[in-house]
């Protein structure tokens, strides 16, 4: 019963037996070792106990994460549906004309940090999509940006960033790439187009969506291309706002249902360990009994 | 009913104005609901007036004029109007004019 009581406490047998001891005690004292050397019976415990100690800190950890990337989506979400609000009089007025024929492409991904006659050159901001890019059109990368998220993203920041792309890059049409955010599981790839003012003058007067724009008046003494220009400006840096925002809650949403399903995960390995191990502990304890039994019957009869 | 500081001064929109886009320079927006009245600073930005009597103001930055604090606002124009004297490149010049605008209006704002 000795036995019993120090194996509970997982004490380690390192073969220090001194005591005379009938010799199925000895065996049994030999199960507990981490080697199982020849003639024993059952499986340590103590391996599985050392597997149950490392899932339950894996799923400690990936709790700790989720609880973050959850509070790190609630702070941002807000202010990425209150920024929908931007871009959406733009839109108002000049529509979205997605399906415009340009020359000059100019895609703008944006992505996390820790992802013919048509001319398509990229802006990348974010660690993936350089990756992902650099392989396929590294001659087509015009600017490379990353650690976006280091300091809480604002305005003034994301103003900044669109300054040096319009100076840098010469454009018809800018599309941004970004991963929309519909629910904490549910993230759409979405492309939002800005066109360039010319292009919008020449499509204005074509007719189409753009045609209604000649209906409006322009206040003011400047001309209707230095409107228009100062307007496409303005209007992209309100559209790159909203999806650095976007993709930034899309980003945390994933990061925060992945840790979910990885600590649920870790949770059902461990109970299923946590059944193995008793399974082989109550097997050891009765393998123990019967020789205990048969022993004490051998020596009477 | 709502006033915004265009570029060409203060314009008065009501439903049926006719569409027009203006770009519009530092100054107070005043948003006329019934009876109530709300002043909002706004820093810069646009106005579109649609045909369907739908109108949107964007703006950079909007504070609500409470919100203004008037020592500040003083300290600001203070600083750069000096910078605005001691400008020597044209950029200089330019960014110092901008903040002698802005906080002018701030401070109009604050005592109109």
């Amino acid at each position: 019963m000795a036995m019993a009581a120090l194996r509970r406490e997982g004490r380690r047998f390192a073969g220090s037996i001194t005591a005379p001891r009938p010799m199925p005690d000895i065996r049994s004292a030999l199960i507990s070792e981490e080697q199982v050397p020849l003639g024993v019976r059952s499986i340590s415990t103590q391996i599985v106990r050392n597997r149950m100690k490392s899932v339950r800190n894996i799923q400690k950890i990936t709790k700790a994460m989720k609880m973050v990337a959850a509070s790190k989506l609630r702070a941002i979400q807000t202010r990425a549906e209150n920024s929908r609000g931007l871009w959406q009089p733009f839109t108002a007025l000049l529509g979205d004309t997605p399906g415009v024929e340009v020359k000059k492409n100019v895609i703008v991904t944006i992505s996390s940090d820790k992802g013919p006659e048509k001319e398509v050159k990229y802006v990348i901001l974010g660690e993936k999509a350089k990756a992902q890019l650099m392989r396929d059109s590294k001659k087509d990368i015009e600017l490379c940006i990353t650690e976006l998220q280091k300091n809480p993203l604002n305005y003034t920041q994301v103003a900044v960033l669109a300054d040096d792309i319009l100076k840098n890059v010469e454009f018809d049409a800018l599309r941004i790439v970004f991963n929309k955010f519909q629910s904490v599981v549910a993230f759409l790839p979405t492309m939002s187009t800005v066109l360039s003012p010319e292009v919008v003058e020449r499509e204005a007067e074509a007719g189409g969506t753009l045609g209604a724009l000649d209906s409006y008046e322009i206040e003011g003494g400047e001309t209707k291309g230095e409107i228009l220009q100062n307007l496409a400006e303005f209007q992209f840096s309100c559209v790159m706002f909203n999806a650095v925002l976007e993709n930034a809650c899309s980003e945390q949403g994933a990061r925060m249902s992945a840790m979910d399903s990885s600590s649920r995960n870790a949770g059902d390995m461990l109970d299923r360990l946590t059944i193995f191990y008793n399974r082989t502990r109550q097997a050891s304890i009765t393998t123990e009994l019967i020789e205990i039994i048969s022993g004490a019957s051998a020596l009477e009869g | 009913m709502i006033i915004v500081p265009a570029t060409t001064g203060q314009m008065g929109v009501l439903p049926g104005h006719v569409p027009t886009i203006a770009e519009l320079k530092p100054g107070v927006m005043t948003v006329h609901e019934g009876t109530d009245v709300s002043k909002y600073f706004v820093s810069s930005g646009f106005a579109f007036i649609h045909a369907n009597s739908v109108a949107d103001v964007i703006a950079v930055e909007a504070v609500p004029v409470d919100h203004l604090d008037s020592n500040l606002v003083q300290k600001g124009l203070a600083e750069f109007t000096q910078k605005l004297g001691s400008a020597s490149t044209d950029l200089e010049k330019a960014e110092a004019q901008i903040g002698v605008d802005v906080y002018s209006a701030m401070n109009s704002a604050l005592t109109g």
